[in-house]
C-alpha cells in the first residue's frame, strides 16, 4: 500500500480522505469502509471509549457515526457519506486503542452502503494531493504525530 | 448507541479556579453530550463564574506539561458547539464586568435560567 509521512503522521495514498473531519474511507462498490486517520489518533491520545452507531442506522454526510474519548478528548466521529452503517467494528469494544495502533486496518470504526457515493467522493481526497492537504495542515498547526507501542509499520 | 439527536442537556457549574480538580469534567461531559449529538449548555454560576474571567483558565492545568488547560477545554467545548453561558448576577460576586469575560460566553439571568431548565431533558449539576 503507497503511503507517505509527514511529521511522523502517516497517509495512506489510495484511501481518500474528509481532511477537515480527519476521516478516510476505502471503497468497495457502493460499501465504503470508514476510520480514523494517524493525525486524527495522534490528536486523541490513547483511546479509552469508541461507541459506534448501531448496524442499520442512516446517516447523512457529516453526522456521527460513533464516539470516541481518551484522557484529554472527547468528540464525534462525522460520516464522510451518506448511507447506512452495515458492519461495526466490535473489536473497538473491548480494544478502543486498535484505533491508536492500527488507524488504517484493524481500528477501522464502522462500514457503510453509501447511497450517494459518486458525488461524496468527488469531494474528497486522495493520493499525492491527500499529502499535500495534510503537510498543509500539520505545517500551520505545528503538529507531530505520535504512536503506541505495536503500533502498525508502514516503513 | 441510541440516537439522542433533539435531546438537551444542561451542565450547571459551581466550581470555579481555585478547584482545578472541579472544572476539568462538567466540559469533559459537556463535549461528550455535543458528540452525541445532544444540545448542550453551560450554565457558570457562583465560584464557576471565575473560570471565565479573561486570563484566568489559562492558570489552570490538571496535568503538568500536557498542551491541555482549563482555557483550551473551554474553547474545546465551544468547537463542539456546546452553548457557554454565565449568570449574570454571580457576576459581580468576582468583581467581574461583561468586558471581563473571555470570547464567546454569553449573559443569562436568574429568570432566563429557570425557565430553560424547563425544556431541558436533563440537568447536570457540579
Amino acid at each position: 500500500m503507497a503511503n507517505e509521512k509527514v511529521k511522523g503522521c502517516v497517509i495512506v495514498k489510495d484511501l481518500h480522505y474528509s481532511v477537515k473531519d480527519n476521516t478516510w474511507i476505502k471503497t468497495d462498490g457502493d460499501i465504503v469502509t470508514i476510520g480514523m486517520t494517524d493525525i486524527a489518533q495522534s490528536l486523541a491520545g490513547p483511546i479509552l471509549h469508541a461507541k459506534t452507531k448501531s448496524v442499520g442506522t442512516a446517516r447523512k454526510k457529516g453526522r456521527p457515526i460513533a464516539t470516541v474519548e481518551s484522557g484529554k478528548w472527547v468528540g464525534p466521529v462525522k460520516s464522510p457519506v451518506t448511507g447506512e452503517i452495515i458492519e461495526v467494528n466490535e473489536s473497538l469494544v473491548s480494544d478502543a486503542q486498535l484505533i491508536n495502533r492500527s488507524p488504517y486496518k484493524d481500528g477501522w470504526v464502522v462500514k457503510m452502503k453509501a447511497s450517494n457515493l459518486d458525488a461524496e467522493i468527488a469531494e474528497m481526497t486522495t493520493g499525492d494531493a491527500a499529502v499535500s492537504a495534510y503537510r498543509d495542515k500539520i505545517e500551520q498547526e505545528g503538529f507531530e504525530c505520535s504512536h503506541l507501542e505495536g503500533t502498525d509499520s508502514y516503513d | 448507541m441510541d440516537d439522542f439527536e433533539g435531546k438537551k442537556i444542561l451542565v450547571i457549574q459551581t466550581h470555579g479556579v481555585e478547584t482545578p480538580t472541579r472544572t476539568y469534567s462538567p466540559l469533559f461531559y459537556a463535549m461528550a453530550a455535543a458528540a452525541m449529538e445532544i444540545e448542550v449548555m453551560v450554565w457558570f454560576t457562583m465560584n464557576g463564574t471565575n473560570q471565565l474571567k479573561k486570563g484566568e483558565a489559562e492558570k489552570v492545568q490538571l496535568v503538568k506539561d500536557s498542551n491541555v488547560n482549563l482555557k483550551t477545554m473551554l474553547e474545546m467545548a465551544m468547537d463542539s458547539e456546546v452553548e457557554l453561558r454565565v449568570c449574570q448576577q454571580s457576576l459581580e460576586l468576582w468583581d467581574m464586568k461583561v468586558e471581563d469575560l473571555i470570547d464567546g460566553v454569553e449573559i443569562m439571568g436568574a429568570t432566563s435560567i429557570i425557565e430553560l431548565s424547563l425544556t431541558y431533558d436533563h440537568v447536570m449539576y457540579f
